[in-house]
């Protein structure tokens, strides 16, 4: 038919820039990257880059684990004790560690069965990345799904001002993420200065500040205040557009049969809502898992996310090989997150 | 649900909930704008203080002056310019080419249409960071300018973004529509420009301004674009390196003054659109 293949070659000449300009600025750099990253090639470089095959892949990811042997006493020919803890002495893990043909360093030692092992990683700052943005990721989409379903069930029932209540909402959401992250340093100074500080002090909880940023146990939990913070409200939108959706009748004749909240939030609102959680679920995790601009606004290069290293590597070590190695790992990593949500709640087509 | 003669505790419990959602989220904003109206003494006051006071007499005393250097400083200036060109021009662009596409998508019959849309799905999720070595290398070797290769490469996420959203809204405009301009001997294209583009001008806008937000947040490109050519930065990038005038010393109060200044239009263009904003983003998301 005529008026068919008018339509057809009209679509293709409506589709034809957006499919340029997406290989102009995805698919050609995504082909270089993954070709850079089988390179030692460095931004700037004088010489050609080198084809050097995964050794990239290898450098970034290789892991080993060693035992630990006991240090003898000489004396006794028993195991030395450390004086002052009273805990039995291993040899130093920079010692078994290998250094040949690569050298690796300690990312953490551990004991098993009564043996002490050393792990040891080529990169031990992009295995604690990848550590980092599993830890933030996790939590954060956690923390978001729990207290947006709270805030949205909260704004979904009837009362005055629930307008006002919706605007407040997006207020977090609008502000960009750079200046919510110089926002909250702020609020976690490391003196009184810092609101929370003066919080903790004010309720007599703390004896001395505490320095939120620089402290390693607090630093990632840090991040995840600010995330939570910032795109818990985008959450409960989602999820409130998800239970406006759910027809009243049902809950009416739930509570016809003699269903009780509790019973009727678990077996028709939960139920209901899984689709609208499980899409805001999936778009949280794949965007917390690229997380970049808190870790390297407010920790710099103290403590990694993938993205960060990424951008290290590539600006200050100008390394293009590993920071496309990098890259590609990323992507691998999200994709399979991708996959995995996809067969856990089959997402309906 | 809020009764309170009938009942009152449930009332007071319920609202007390709302107090406690609207302080957590409305509180840093707050502390911000309060800190951003002190000086450096009166900034580190300890313990820290609700509202700006004088450090001796405890008075109320508001500090403008962190609002006025910013706006003296070269760079912050800059930086509101450079932002304000590559979000507008980002979003412009994705929405003209993401529209075109947008039409085809939901409203004509062509082979390889699911493929296509599959393809503009995973774009939106694509982890832009994956593609910042390759980027660069690009960036760099073209003779393109720092700001147009910005503008370029933001087209990465605006573009399936704007594409999706606006397929969805041209699915949902009924088909009869069509089916009667074709009837009246107009040729698709026709129907496209003259019937449903303005009837989906809302659905422009709404899907623009959250490009323009996306953009306007963007910052990983930007810094890592930026590095060479520090005139090119745009407002995150100034902000995340504010530099005081005196060396070695973290201007706070001058950062929080910038931080207020960029959220404030955003937050006024966001309740004023807020309940397309809404309906947006779960156009965007939940019919993914």
């Amino acid at each position: 038919m005529d008026l068919q293949k008018r339509e057809r070659r009209l679509a293709y000449k409506l589709m034809a820039p957006a499919m340029v300009v997406l290989l102009v600025v995805a698919l050609y750099p995504l082909g270089h990257v993954f070709y850079t990253s089988f390179t030692d090639r460095v931004f700037a470089g004088a010489r050609d880059a080198q084809f050097i095959g995964l050794e990239n892949y290898h450098r970034l990811l290789a892991v080993t684990v060693e035992e630990l042997p006991p240090v003898i006493d000489e004396e006794t020919g028993e195991q030395q004790i450390d004086e002052e803890t009273g805990k039995p002495v291993y040899e130093r893990p920079i010692r078994v560690l290998p250094r040949q043909p690569h050298a690796y360093r300690e990312l953490t030692t551990f004991s098993l069965f009564g043996s002490r092992y050393v792990l040891g990683a080529r990169t031990p700052n992009f295995i604690r990345a990848i550590g980092n943005t599993l830890y933030f990721t996790i939590v954060s989409v956690f923390l978001e799904t729990v207290l947006g379903l709270l805030i949205a069930l909260v704004v979904n029932s009837e009362f005055k001002g629930r307008g006002l209540m919706r605007a407040t909402m997006l207020v977090p959401w609008a502000v960009i993420t750079v200046v919510s992250a110089r926002m909250w340093e702020w609020m976690f100074a490391s003196s009184r200065a810092g609101f929370f500080n003066m919080l903790l002090d004010r309720f007599g909880l703390i004896d001395r500040s505490i320095p939120f940023l620089t402290l390693r146990s607090f630093q990632v939990p840090a991040m995840i205040a600010i995330d939570v913070w910032k795109t818990t409200p985008f959450m409960a939108l989602l999820i409130l557009a998800g239970l406006q959706m759910i027809p009243q009748e049902l809950y009416e004749a739930a509570r016809v049969d003699g269903a009780g909240k509790i019973r009727r939030f678990f077996t028709i609102t939960l139920p209901l809502l899984k689709p609208a959680i499980a899409v805001a679920l999936v778009f949280r995790t794949l965007d917390a898992l690229r997380v970049f601009d808190l870790f390297q606004v407010l920790l710099a290069r103290s403590r990694y996310s993938m993205a960060s290293f990424n951008y290290y590597e590539l600006v200050a070590n100008r390394n293009m090989g590993l920071s496309s190695a990098t890259g590609v790992i990323i992507f691998i990593i999200i994709f399979i997150f991708a996959i995995i949500y996809m067969q856990m709640l089959g997402v309906e087509e | 649900m809020v009764n309170f003669r009938e009942r009152p505790v449930k009332s007071i419990l319920f609202l007390l909930m709302l107090a406690v959602i609207i302080v957590y989220l409305l509180f840093p904003f707050y502390w911000a704008i309060n800190s951003s109206l002190k000086t450096e003494s009166q900034l580190f006051m300890t313990p820290a203080t609700m509202i700006p006071r004088d450090p001796v007499t405890l008075e109320f005393r508001p500090y403008w002056g962190n609002y006025i250097h910013i706006f003296q400083s070269g760079q912050f200036v800059r930086g509101l310019r450079n932002s304000v060109i590559v979000a507008t021009l980002a979003t412009l662009l994705a929405l003209s080419v993401g529209t075109f596409a947008a039409f085809a998508l939901g409203k004509l019959r062509f082979r390889g249409k699911t493929a296509s849309l599959y393809i503009i799905l995973a774009m939106t999720m694509f982890p832009q960071v994956t593609i910042l070595a390759g980027l660069y290398a690009i960036i760099t070797r073209l003779p393109l300018g720092t700001i147009p290769g910005m503008i370029f490469s933001y087209l990465i996420f605006t573009l399936p973004f704007t594409t999706w959203v606006m397929t969805s809204f041209f699915k949902d405009l009924p088909i009869e529509i069509m089916q009667s301009a074709q009837v009246d001997g107009a040729t698709p294209f026709q129907t496209f420009y003259k019937i449903l583009l303005p009837l989906t001008a809302p659905a422009l806008v709404t899907c623009g301004l959250l490009a323009f937000i996306q953009a306007w947040n963007e910052y990983i490109f930007a810094l890592t674009f930026t590095a060479i050519d520090p005139g090119a930065r745009t407002v995150p990038v100034a902000i995340a390196l504010f530099t005081g005038e005196a060396a070695m010393q973290e201007p706070m109060g001058e950062t929080l003054a910038a931080a207020v200044v960029v959220t404030v239009p955003v937050v006024v263009l966001v309740l004023i659109f807020q309940n397309r904003i809404v309906e947006g983003l779960t156009a965007g998301a939940v019919k993914g």
